[in-house]
C-alpha cells in the first residue's frame, strides 16, 4: 500500500507558542505578513473559526474568570484526501500526490485564486507583489524543489502564485519530518503514515481519538487533532 | 536569475487573469536556474544560544556563502566519560529560530559612535575603534584618579550569559585588572535573587567562604519525569521555558498531575490539570496553610525530618538561638541538643545513648521551656487554618486542603518556580516556605522532588579556572550590585560611581524604578554601552560600541543545563562589531594592562575548564578539546541531575535549616507569612491604587531582547504593548478593549491600549515587560512598566553577600484610567 502522510497535532500538549509557525516561515522564506501555518484558539475540542485574524489577542480565553478555557489550534493546509482546492483549480496546478501531499505547481498556477475561495480552512496565501523580507536574502531550504518534474518550491516566494504548506515534501522525500514537526518544542506533532496502523501517528489517533477539522464537509483531512483531555480540572 | 524572474512576473501579474489559461505554464520558462548550476556549499555549525534564557538551547546553524540561512535545534552528545546519558531532545523555540533576524537586523549598531548632542538626544557621530577605545581609556583613568578606582562600574548583565561574554565573563577580568567595581556574576539582583537567597538561608551557610557568598542549584528539567505531581508555582513555563513543557507533558503521560498557581490564566494554566488563581503576593500564606494541614494531619516525613533537618533541635526560649549542650552543662560542647523520648532527657544530638529524638514537643531545662524547631514551626503555622489562608489568598479553603493533599499525598512532588515569586519584596520568604514544605514532606535531595528555579546552575563546579580568569595575579573587582550602583551614582554611597560600561544590558529600562535609574545614568560623567542594537541605555551613552551577536564570536555556554556548549564563531562579525573580549583587550592595552588580554578565546576556555589537567574537577575530568568543539558533551554527572542527592548540606548544622538563626534580627527565622511591602489590600495606599501591577514575560521576547524582530513582532500585536485587565475592572473605569489607558502611581505613569481579558484575576493588571522605549522605537505609547516599579529591597537578604537585594517588580500598586488618544 502506498503511504498516506499525515500529521497529528496533540492539543493536549500545544501551548500556542507559534514555534511551528515561525519554523515554517523560516524554512520556506515567507515574507512578512504571510503565514502558511498559524495558531488559532477555541474552546477545547471545538473548531476554531478559520476566518478570524490569527495574530490578535492570542491568549484571550473563553468564559468568565475563573471559569475559563482555552485550546490552541495550529492551522495550516490539512492535505485533504478530498481537497476542494484541487477540484476548483482550472489549470490542474493544485494536485494531490499519491502519498496525500497537496501541492501547487508553480509553473501552472495562473493566480486565479479559486483555490483560496474554495479552501474551508483559509490556509492559502498569495503573494501580490514584491514582498518584504527580513533578512533580505533568502533563508530556509534555499533551493528549487520538483516533485515528479513539477516545480513545487522555490527559495523566493513567487508573485502571482497561490501557496500553502507543502508538507515539506523536500524534507519528507529524503526521510526527514516536516519542519514544524521537528521544531515543535512541546512534542505536540506526530508525523507519519496513516496507512500503517502501527505507525506512531495511527496509534495516537486511535488511542486518543483524533478528529479532523470540519469533517462534516467531507474533506477527509490528513491532519488530525488529538483532543484536550485534562482530568481533575478543579477550580479554587 | 531569480531577480529577473520576479521582475518578469511582476510585469505579468496584472494581465494574467484577463489573458486566461493560454499563458499557464509559460511564466517560469525564462526564469529557471541554469541546468547543472552548483548550489553554494552549506556548512553546519553547532552552537549554544547564550541569551538570558534558561532554555540554553543548542542551535544547529546552517551557513551558505558566509551567511546564516537557517537555525534549528541541535542534538546532545553523551557524557564526557562515554557513559550513555538519557535521551535529550533537541530544543528550540520561536525566539531561537528568529535569531537569524537578530543578527541581520537593520537595527544593528554597525560602528562605534561618540555622543555629540546632549545626553539622550540621540545625536552621535561615527568614530573609529581606535578613537572610541582611547576615549574610554582616558576617561576611565581620569575618573579613577579623581574619584577612586571603584568609581568606574562595569556592568555585564544577562544579555549574554556565557563564559567569555556577558554576565559570567571577561568583564570581571577587566574590572579586576583596572580595580573597578562590578555587578556580581550570579548576584544579579534585578528581581532574580530573592529565590536564590532562600536557598542560601536554608541549604548553605552564606557566610562560609567555601560557599562563595551564594549558591543555587536546581533539578535538571528531565527530573520532572520522576515527579508524581508538579506544582508550577508562579511559573509560566509553557511560555518562558517552552521546551521544558514537552517534559511536563511526557510526565503527565505517566499519570503525573500538573498544577499551575498563577493569578493569570497563562498558556501554562490552560495546559495544567488544575489552575489555582492565587492573589499575587500571598503565596507564602497559601504554603503556610498547606503546611499547617500537613502538620495537623501528620502527613510529614518524620524520619526524614529527624535525620536531615534541624526539626528535633531544641530552640532556646530566650535567645531564640538553637540551644547548645554548653547552655545546659558548664563546659559542655557547642553542639545542638535534642530530647530523647526514651529516657526523657535532653542530650547532644550525637550522644551515643540517644535512642529516639523527639520531633515535636516542649521540654523543660533549668526552669525554662524549650521547643523543638519543628514545634516552633508547627506553632507558627497553626494560625493558618484553611479558612484563614483562604481569606488572605482568595483561594477557597477546600482548595487549600486539596493542594496540601496533592502535595503531601504524592511523593515525590516537584515544585518548579521561575523568577515570578522572586519579583516580590518578600520573595525570599516565599521560597523559604516552599523549601520548608519540601523538607516536611521529604522532597529535598530526592529524584522527582525539590524546589527548582533554574534547571541547572552556572556550572561553577566545572569552571575550576574561573577564579584565575576573573582575578589574574590576585587582582579583584569590587562587588557592587545594580540597585546599590544606582545609589552610588546618585548619592555617592557607599562610594561615588561616575562612569559605567554596560554590555548588552538595558539598565535604563529593565531596572526597577526607571525614573530613578534614568536620573542616575544621566548624572554620570562618562557612560559606555556595548550592544548590538541601540537600546534605551545605549541612547544615553557617551560612547556606543557595536557588539557581536552569539553567532559572531567564540564563547562557551555552560549554564542552565548540564552540558558544555562550545560556541564557535559561526560567521565573521558584521560591519565593525567586536566581541566584548576584543573590546576589553583594546581598552586594557591603552590603560596599561593589556598583558591580561593577550590570549585567544579558545585558550581562556581551555584554562577555565582545565582541559588536559588530570586534576580537573571530576565533572569535567577527561574532557578533550576535540570533544568540546565537536558537540555538546554532558558533564560527568548522573542524569537527571538532582541537587543535594547526597543529603549533605553546607549549613552550620549540616542539615536543612528551616529555622534560620541568622534571620532572627529580621523576624524571619521561620516562614511566617508577611504582607507584601506595597501590593496588599491592607496598605493604606491601596485606597488610592487598588490594582496589583504585574509586568510579566512574554514568549515573544527575552527581557528586552528580540522585541524588534519582525517574525516575533507580527505575531505579537505588532510589538505594541498592552494592558491586560479584567472586564470587571475595566467596566468600572469605562474602559473598553483598544482604549488608551493611563497606568499610574506616585512613582510614575505609562500609557498603552487596554486588552480586556478574563485570563486575569480582578484587581490585578499586567503589562508585558521588555518593550522598547527608545527615541526611534516605542512599544508603549508612553513610558514603560518600570516607571511604576520600585527599588525597595528586603534587608533580610543582606545576609547573603551575593544576593543582597532584590527588585520587587510585582510588589506594586497602580490605578488605571481611560486616557485621551
Amino acid at each position: 500500500m502506498s503511504k498516506r502522510w499525515g500529521i497529528a497535532i496533540d492539543q493536549n500538549r500545544c501551548i500556542g507558542c507559534w514555534t511551528c509557525a515561525v519554523a515554517c516561515k523560516a524554512i520556506n522564506n515567507q515574507p512578512l505578513g504571510t503565514y502558511w501555518n498559524r495558531i488559532l484558539t477555541s474552546r477545547p475540542n471545538e473548531n476554531a473559526p478559520t476566518t478570524a485574524p490569527a495574530t490578535l489577542a492570542i491568549d484571550v480565553p473563553h468564559g468568565t474568570f475563573p471559569d475559563v478555557q482555552l485550546a490552541y489550534q495550529p492551522t495550516s493546509c490539512q492535505h485533504c484526501q478530498n481537497a476542494p482546492c484541487e477540484k476548483v483549480c482550472p489549470v490542474n496546478a493544485t494536485f494531490r500526490r499519491e502519498d496525500g501531499a497537496i501541492l501547487v505547481d508553480f509553473e501552472r498556477c495562473i493566480g486565479c485564486r479559486y483555490c483560496m475561495a474554495a479552501c474551508p480552512y483559509g490556509v492559502r496565501t498569495f503573494t501580490w507583489g514584491e514582498g518584504q523580507y527580513a533578512p533580505e536574502f533568502a533563508v530556509g531550504y534555499g533551493k528549487d524543489y520538483r516533485s515528479a518534474g513539477r516545480l513545487v518550491f522555490t527559495p523566493q516566494r513567487p508573485i502571482g502564485v497561490a501557496e500553502k504548506c507543502t508538507l515539506c515534501v523536500e524534507r519528507i522525500d529524503v526521510g526527514k519530518q516536516p519542519m514544524c514537526v521537528d521544531a515543535c518544542p512541546a512534542g505536540a506533532r506526530v508525523f507519519g503514515d496513516l496507512n500503517d496502523p502501527a505507525s506512531a501517528i495511527s496509534v495516537s489517533i486511535q488511542q486518543q481519538g483524533g478528529r479532523q477539522l470540519l469533517s462534516e464537509l467531507g474533506t477527509d483531512a490528513n491532519v488530525f487533532y488529538l483532543p484536550v483531555s485534562r482530568p481533575n480540572k478543579v477550580r479554587s | 536569475m531569480k531577480r529577473e524572474r520576479r521582475q518578469f512576473l511582476k510585469g505579468l501579474v496584472g494581465g494574467s487573469v484577463a489573458l486566461g489559461l493560454g499563458f499557464s505554464g509559460l511564466r517560469f520558462l525564462e526564469a529557471l536556474p541554469a541546468e547543472g548550476a552548483v548550489p553554494a556549499a552549506e556548512k553546519i555549525f553547532r552552537t549554544g544560544h547564550n541569551t538570558n534564557c534558561d532554555g540554553a538551547c543548542g542551535h544547529q546553524v546552517h551557513v551558505v556563502d558566509g551567511r546564516v540561512t537557517f537555525i534549528e535545534g541541535a542534538g546532545w552528545e553523551t557524557n564526557i566519560d562515554g557513559r550513555a546519558a538519557q535521551t535529550f531532545n533537541p530544543r528550540i523555540c520561536l525566539r531561537g529560530l528568529s535569531q537569524i533576524q537578530n543578527t541581520y537586523s537593520p537595527d544593528r549598531i554597525k560602528y562605534p559612535y561618540r555622543r555629540v548632542g546632549p545626553r539622550g538626544s540621540g545625536q552621535f557621530e561615527r568614530i573609529t575603534w581606535d578613537q572610541a577605545t582611547s576615549a574610554i581609556a582616558e576617561n576611565f583613568q581620569k575618573i579613577q584618579t579623581q574619584f577612586g578606582r571603584e568609581s568606574v562600574w562595569i556592568a555585564p548583565y544577562t544579555g549574554a550569559l556565557s563564559l567569555l561574554e556577558g554576565v559570567i565573563g571577561a568583564s570581571f577580568r577587566f574590572a579586576s585588572v583596572i580595580g573597578a567595581s562590578a555587578g556580581d556574576f550570579e548576584g544579579d539582583n534585578e528581581g532574580d535573587s530573592a529565590g536564590p537567597a532562600a536557598f542560601n538561608y536554608m541549604l548553605y551557610d552564606p557566610t562560609a567562604p567555601a560557599n562563595s557568598g551564594g549558591l543555587l542549584d536546581g533539578h535538571e528539567y528531565t527530573d520532572l519525569l520522576n515527579a508524581k505531581v508538579i506544582f508550577l508555582w508562579g511559573n509560566n513555563l509553557a511560555e518562558t521555558s517552552i521546551p521544558d513543557w514537552r517534559t511536563v507533558c511526557d510526565a503527565r503521560n505517566n499519570g503525573t498531575k500538573v498544577i499551575s498557581l498563577d493569578p493569570r490564566y497563562t498558556p501554562t494554566a490552560a495546559g495544567a490539570d488544575l489552575w489555582v488563581p492565587v492573589r499575587p503576593g500571598t503565596d507564602t500564606a497559601l504554603i503556610d496553610g498547606m503546611m499547617n494541614w500537613i502538620i495537623q494531619n501528620k502527613r510529614y516525613d518524620e524520619a526524614y525530618l529527624l535525620k536531615y533537618s534541624v526539626a528535633p533541635f531544641l530552640v532556646h526560649p530566650k535567645t531564640k538561638l538553637f540551644l547548645k549542650h554548653k547552655d545546659l552543662v558548664p563546659g559542655g560542647a557547642n553542639k545542638y541538643v535534642v530530647f530523647d523520648e526514651r529516657d526523657r532527657t535532653i542530650k547532644r544530638y550525637d550522644d551515643p545513648t540517644l535512642t529516639r529524638a523527639s520531633l515535636l514537643g516542649t521540654h523543660s531545662f533549668g526552669g525554662l521551656q524549650a521547643s523543638t524547631a519543628m514545634q516552633v514551626l508547627a506553632d507558627t503555622m497553626s494560625k493558618f487554618t484553611p479558612e484563614y489562608a483562604a481569606k488572605i489568598t482568595d483561594v477557597a479553603p477546600e482548595t487549600v486542603v486539596h493542594l496540601a493533599q496533592l502535595y503531601a499525598g504524592n511523593h515525590p512532588a516537584a515544585i518548579k518556580c521561575g523568577f515570578g515569586l522572586s519579583h516580590w519584596h518578600r520573595g525570599d520568604l516565599t521560597h523559604q516556605a516552599l523549601l520548608t514544605m519540601a523538607t516536611l514532606t521529604g522532597n529535598i535531595g530526592v529524584q522527582g522532588g525539590g524546589v527548582t528555579i533554574m534547571s541547572g546552575a552556572l556550572l561553577s563546579n566545572a569552571f575550576s579556572g574561573l577564579g584565575n580568569f576573573w582575578n589574574p595575579d590576585g587582582k579583584k573587582w569590587v562587588p557592587l550590585q545594580p540597585m546599590a550602583a544606582c545609589d552610588a551614582m546618585l548619592f555617592g554611597k557607599p562610594y561615588p560611581v561616575r562612569a559605567a560600561w554596560f554590555m548588552i544590558d538595558n539598565y535604563a529600562q529593565q531596572m526597577a524604578d526607571r525614573n530613578k535609574v534614568l536620573k542616575a545614568l544621566k548624572s554620570l560623567d562618562f557612560l559606555v554601552v556595548s550592544d548590538y542594537v541601540l537600546s534605551a541605555t545605549a541612547e544615553l551613552a557617551d560612547i556606543v560600541l557595536p557588539a557581536c551577536t552569539y553567532l559572531e564570536k567564540t564563547d562557551l555556554l555552560g549554564s542552565f543545563n548540564y552540558y558544555l556548549q562550545y560556541m564557535p564563531k559561526v560567521i565573521e562579525p558584521m560591519w565593525e562589531s567586536k566581541s566584548d573580549l576584543d573590546a576589553f583587550g583594546l581598552v586594557a592595552q591603552k590603560m596599561g594592562v593589556g598583558q591580561y588580554f593577550q590570549k585567544k578565546p579558545d585558550d581562556y576556555i581551555k584554562d577555565v575548564l582545565a582541559i588536559g589537567d588530570p586534576k580537573a574537577p571530576e565533572s569535567v575530568r577527561g574532557l578533550t578539546w576535540e570533544q568540546l568543539t565537536s558537540g555538546a558533551y554532558r558533564l560527568n554527572l548522573p542524569a537527571p541531575y538532582v541537587p543535594y542527592a547526597d543529603k549533605k548540606f553546607a549549613t552550620k548544622s549540616g542539615r536543612i535549616e528551616f529555622y534560620v538563626e541568622s534571620l532572627l534580627p529580621y523576624d524571619q527565622e521561620v516562614c511566617d507569612y508577611k504582607e507584601p511591602i506595597e501590593a496588599s489590600p491592607n496598605n493604606p495606599l491601596y485606597q488610592k491604587y487598588p490594582l496589583v501591577f504585574l509586568s510579566t514575560h512574554t514568549r515573544f521576547r527575552t527581557h528586552s531582547q528580540y522585541a524588534n524582530l519582525p517574525w516575533l513582532k507580527e505575531i505579537n500585536n505588532n510589538g505594541e504593548g498592552f494592558l491586560e485587565i479584567n472586564p470587571t475592572d475595566a467596566r468600572a473605569r469605562g474602559i473598553a478593549s483598544g482604549h488608551v489607558v493611563r497606568i499610574f502611581n506616585d512613582r510614575g505613569w505609562m500609557k498603552v491600549r487596554a486588552r480586556l481579558t478574563e485570563a486575569i484575576k480582578p484587581g490585578v493588571v499586567n503589562c508585558y515587560q521588555g518593550g522598547w522605549v527608545t527615541r526611534q522605537v516605542k512599544h508603549y505609547i508612553e513610558g514603560h512598566p518600570n516607571n511604576l516599579t520600585h527599588q525597595i529591597a528586603n534587608p533580610a537578604q543582606s545576609i547573603v553577600p551575593n544576593f543582597p537585594s532584590n527588585a520587587a517588580y510585582y510588589d506594586c500598586l497602580v490605578q488605571v484610567e481611560k486616557a485621551e488618544g
